[in-house]
């Protein structure tokens, strides 16, 4: 083996050697930067998306619909600090259902999704403003986009008995549809006074309900 | 059964309202709309041709097109690519049984969505099948979907579409409205649909579900989605090879759906 052969394979070796360790650094590197954005995630959801509480709060038993296998949304019964307040009732409930699904498979709305606004009209028209996530965040499809608005629609029958209806608005205006699929042009009936039996929306056929058996889980 | 459309969607851009205003109340047998694409991507309505049909028309909407791509898989494939694919696939399958079929795009366009509804509202007998493919859910998997209003019907639309009943040629119906006469219709298909998935790709439910598909919403006929799994696959090109039992079973459906008054078209 001529001499400078064996200074190109030492080279090379050393080479592969340093290669090595800083893929092992570079690994690390990325960990701690993934570590880093999930704590820059919580706080900035910390700070836009902050629990609410208010004077009139009780603690009591809440249904949140949350995913349920890979097509259906089911209710779990969540202990939670509830206001008296429709209005303020509504954002407690549906910041549980952004930010406490038990596990990542149950997420049925984007993470990086907030609650931009909340109102309720004098008919019962309850107008829910969310961020672009809500669009841009959404994998696209008309399963996971039904699902989403059913564990909206479902959320708030469920827990506000004076809605009457729900509009969902992406930051401030009214969306054609969700992220392409599902209708957001009309509005969502919650609980129609001439139905008081009848309150959820109409259910599809693997979207039933089941209030009976539905997990219970402690506050968060 | 092609009621005239008298109340154009409030959010339409003025010039596509006067479009399709001229499309929905034309004749039933009037000629097809047809689009193409302007520079940006978007359909513009364009005079529409001579021919008409009178029979059963099934128009194939695939989904997305130009600048939406729809969902997006590994190695960026697109789900306006694969929705194609199946539309062909679907078209080949049913003019082979001797159906007449149109599409609401044949190229990489982007019609809106009332464009691809008026496509079908001009015919007096028509079937609609959108086409997608989701991001979620076990590959293979494939459901049926007709349109869920959750809101009941205004006074002014119920008398409207149980008026049209009696007498469909003279009855308005609301543009926003149009598919709540075809509910029942509509949910029969794509239970038909989804009984022949159930039995080509495993995994999947033997009934149609509810859900607000937009492009369903105006159409003036029985009017169904489908939406097989998923871009977020690994190795999503394996979707192209569901384009044919995609095709039998959409045939198949449509096949046993096929209404009492089509008998013309078939």
């Amino acid at each position: 083996m001529s001499r400078n052969l064996k200074i190109a394979l030492g080279i090379l070796a050393v080479a592969v050697l340093i290669g090595l360790l800083s893929l092992r650094g570079l690994h690390r590197r990325i960990e701690r930067l993934s570590e880093t954005q999930s704590s820059e995630e919580q706080a900035r959801r910390d700070v836009l998306a902050p629990p609410i509480f208010t004077p009139t709060d009780v603690t009591m038993p809440a249904k949140i619909f949350w995913a349920a296998g890979a097509d259906k949304v089911a209710p779990v019964v969540v202990e939670l600090p509830l206001s008296a307040d429709p209005v303020e009732r509504s954002k407690q409930v549906l910041h549980a259902l952004m930010t406490g699904p038990p596990t990542p498979d149950q997420r049925t709305i984007p993470a990086g999704a907030t609650l931009l606004a909340f109102y309720i009209q004098p008919d019962g028209t309850a107008i829910a403003d969310f961020s672009d996530a809500l669009s841009s965040e959404m994998p696209s499809g008309i399963l996971s986009e039904q699902m989403a608005v059913e564990s909206i629609a479902r959320t708030l029958a469920s827990n506000v008995a004076t809605l009457r209806r729900l509009k969902i608005l992406i930051h401030g205006q009214e969306a054609e549809t969700l992220a392409g699929h599902v209708d957001l042009t009309g509005f969502f009936d919650l609980n129609p006074p001439a139905q008081p039996h009848a309150s959820a929306p109409p259910e599809s056929p693997n979207l039933r309900a089941m209030v009976d058996t539905a997990p219970r889980l402690s506050a968060n | 059964m092609a009621a005239a459309l008298v109340f154009a969607h409030a959010s339409r851009p003025a010039a596509q309202q006067q479009a399709s205003a001229a499309q929905q109340t034309a004749p039933a047998q009037a000629p097809p709309a047809q689009t193409a694409p302007n520079p940006n991507g978007q359909a513009a309505p364009v005079a529409p041709p001579v021919p008409a049909y009178g029979g059963l028309v099934i128009v194939l909407n695939p989904a997305h097109g130009g600048t939406d791509s729809g969902a997006r898989g590994e190695n960026g494939v697109a789900e306006k690519d694969f929705v194609m694919q199946f539309a062909r696939a679907a078209r080949d399958e049913l003019q082979r049984q001797g159906y007449h079929v149109v599409m609401t795009r044949d190229d990489d366009s982007n019609p809106s969505y009332d464009d691809r509804d008026a496509a079908s509202n001009i015919y007096r007998d028509a079937i609609f099948i959108s086409l997608h493919v989701g991001s979620t859910g076990t590959f293979g998997d494939a459901r049926a979907y007709y349109y869920q209003f959750w809101t009941p019907a205004p006074p002014s639309a119920a008398s409207n579409a149980t008026a049209a009943s009696a007498n469909p040629a003279a009855t308005p119906t609301f543009w926003e409205d149009a598919q709540r006469s075809y509910t029942d219709a509509s949910r029969r298909l794509a239970d038909l649909l989804a009984a022949q998935l159930a039995q080509s790709f495993s995994g999947s439910p033997s009934a149609s579900s509810a859900a607000a598909v937009r492009e369903l919403r105006s159409v003036t006929a029985p009017a169904i989605a489908l939406e097989i799994s998923s871009m977020s696959a690994s190795n999503p090109e394996r979707l192209t090879g569901l384009a044919g039992p995609l095709a039998i079973a959409i045939s198949r459906a449509v096949e046993a759906f096929r209404p009492p008054n089509s008998a013309g078209g078939h």
